[in-house]
């Protein structure tokens, strides 16, 4: 116990930063960037291949779909080591580590949101598409204004969700050299060299901690949602003590 | 308003509409009753083209419908057909006013206090004024029927279109319901309805259609069809009404 306060009292700054602000900004903030940002830039990207993937014209569904089970197909790490080289060779320069995963996280993460986005858009009853489209609204347009603002807000507990997955995911920037928390840690301890199981249990209490809260927050917002929508056709009119509702006044002629 | 002209729809070997020839004059109000799975919802929903016909025509108020035509021009007729749904089908994320002002908005091009005002005196019309800010939610189902009339209205259609408007409705909310119709009716709108209140139809109705397996086998007036029904299946039909 004593080991663990020692470690954490001489490398809380390491962990929480890396070596900023004379290195590169690395540890937690590093890890938390990288979630945030691959996460940020994915969702927009994500609703969109949602849209793809539900749509009737096959030239949009094929390279969406294709995206989306090549994503649940190849293991993460494959994807970050393609991206590494590949990138480079095609664009002829090199890029960093930081948005070498940046862009792995965002191709990744979109994929597997766009599931989530798919899923919350034909979770909706047809019913509101159509009473859309009756009232003259374009395809697009009723997308827009009408199923994207519910099939997201059903969503948002997923999302969280997926986010807490992503922050896991950025661990395997360390193999190819980004900052992040698990880099940080094992610099800690390569400068120890005797206490590998302290250095990295107390990286597995960081991430188990920012996870955790993290999947809290997720169910109690998946609990919230849950209310509001079991509030549906609950609240039945008022009725006076005539039993008639009180707001039923007698209609009155069109004008 | 509405003529039907040998109008067939096939879903697969299933002949759900067996050439319907028909018509809603102008101002004219006709109930489609019939069994379920008769074909009353679907003859209704390929009004405005929520259903595709195979063979036929369909003219709606000078235009027709089924012909082809760019989503542009089917998205303009849509928003001239009024259609008021069995499960309502409010925005739930959209308050009541907010229901009612996001098409004429969107679609009509209406500046926002037009619409407002629009969407005010309707609401007042259908007697909810007082829930303007409220949310789907938060009404009762006869309340929300109510709304989305009134959503339909807005765009100022020239038929308003029901499809079982009170199916999914307590008993006790009914009432409310048809009241807003009845007012509609009286005030000369074309309407057509696919209802199940054989009260309603004998009140307000010009024309009674009756439907089952995809063809209409009467239309009458209604003190003809309900005292006098021609067809056996119509007698039939009238009978277990009545037997309840």
């Amino acid at each position: 116990m004593n080991d663990l306060i020692s470690i954490l009292s001489d490398n809380w700054l390491l962990l929480l930063v890396g070596q900023y602000p004379s290195g590169p900004l690395g540890g937690l903030a590093c890890t938390l960037m990288l979630s945030v940002l691959g996460i940020t830039l994915a969702f927009p990207l994500s609703v969109l291949i949602a849209l793809a993937r539900i749509s009737r014209y096959a030239f949009l569904r094929w390279p969406a779909s294709a995206l989306v089970y090549g994503a649940r197909g190849i293991p993460l790490l494959l994807i970050i080591l393609w991206v590494y080289f590949l990138v480079p060779m095609l664009i002829g320069r090199n890029i960093s580590g930081f948005t070498t995963m940046v862009v792995t996280l965002v191709i990744y993460e979109a994929a597997f949101l766009a599931e989530i986005v798919r899923a919350g858009i034909e979770a909706l009853p047809k019913g509101q598409m159509e009473a859309a489209r009756a009232l003259g609204h374009s395809y697009l347009g009723a997308m827009f204004y009408v199923i994207l603002p519910q099939a997201l807000y059903n969503m948002l507990p997923s999302m969280l969700s997926q986010f807490v997955s992503t922050i896991k995911e950025t661990t395997l920037g360390y193999v190819i050299n980004v900052h992040e928390l698990t880099f940080a840690a094992s610099q800690v301890n390569n400068q120890l060299l005797t206490k590998p199981f302290h250095v990295f249990f107390i990286l597995a209490v960081i991430y188990f901690v920012v996870c955790w809260s993290l999947t809290q927050a997720a169910e109690w917002l998946e609990r919230r949602i849950a209310t509001k929508r079991l509030g549906t056709n609950t609240q039945r009119a008022k009725t006076s003590s005539s039993g008639l509702p009180v707001d039923s006044q007698p209609a009155r002629p069109l004008t | 308003m509405i003529s039907f002209s040998q109008v067939n729809k096939w879903y697969g070997d299933y002949h759900a509409l067996v050439n319907i020839t028909a018509e809603v004059k102008q101002g004219e109000v006709v109930v489609v009753c019939g069994p379920s799975g008769s074909g009353k919802s679907t003859l209704i929903r390929t009004v405005n083209r929520l259903e595709e016909i195979q063979s036929g025509e369909l003219n709606f108020n000078g235009q027709q419908v089924h012909s082809p035509m760019s989503s542009q021009q089917l998205n303009k007729l849509r928003s001239q057909v009024g259609f008021v749904f069995q499960s309502f089908n409010l925005f739930p994320h959209m308050s009541v006013v907010e229901n009612i002002t996001f098409s004429p908005m969107r679609v009509a091009g209406l500046s926002k206090s037009q619409a407002h005002d629009k969407a005010m005196a309707l609401l007042e019309r259908v007697g909810l004024a007082h829930k303007a800010q409220a949310y789907p939610a938060q009404l009762s189902g006869g309340q929300q029927q109510r709304v989305a009339i009134a959503r339909a209205l807005a765009m100022e259609p020239p038929a308003m279109l029901f499809d079982e408007p009170t199916s999914a409705l307590d008993p006790e909310m009914v009432g409310e319901v048809l009241a807003v119709m009845r007012s509609l009716a009286h005030d000369g709108m074309t309407m057509m309805c696919v209802t199940h209140e054989m009260g309603f139809a004998r009140e307000v109705a010009d024309r009674v259609w009756f439907m089952d397996d995809g063809s209409i086998l009467e239309k009458a007036e209604p003190e003809a069809f309900f005292k006098n029904p021609q067809h056996p299946r119509a007698q039939r039909f009238l009978s277990d009404l009545r037997a309840h």
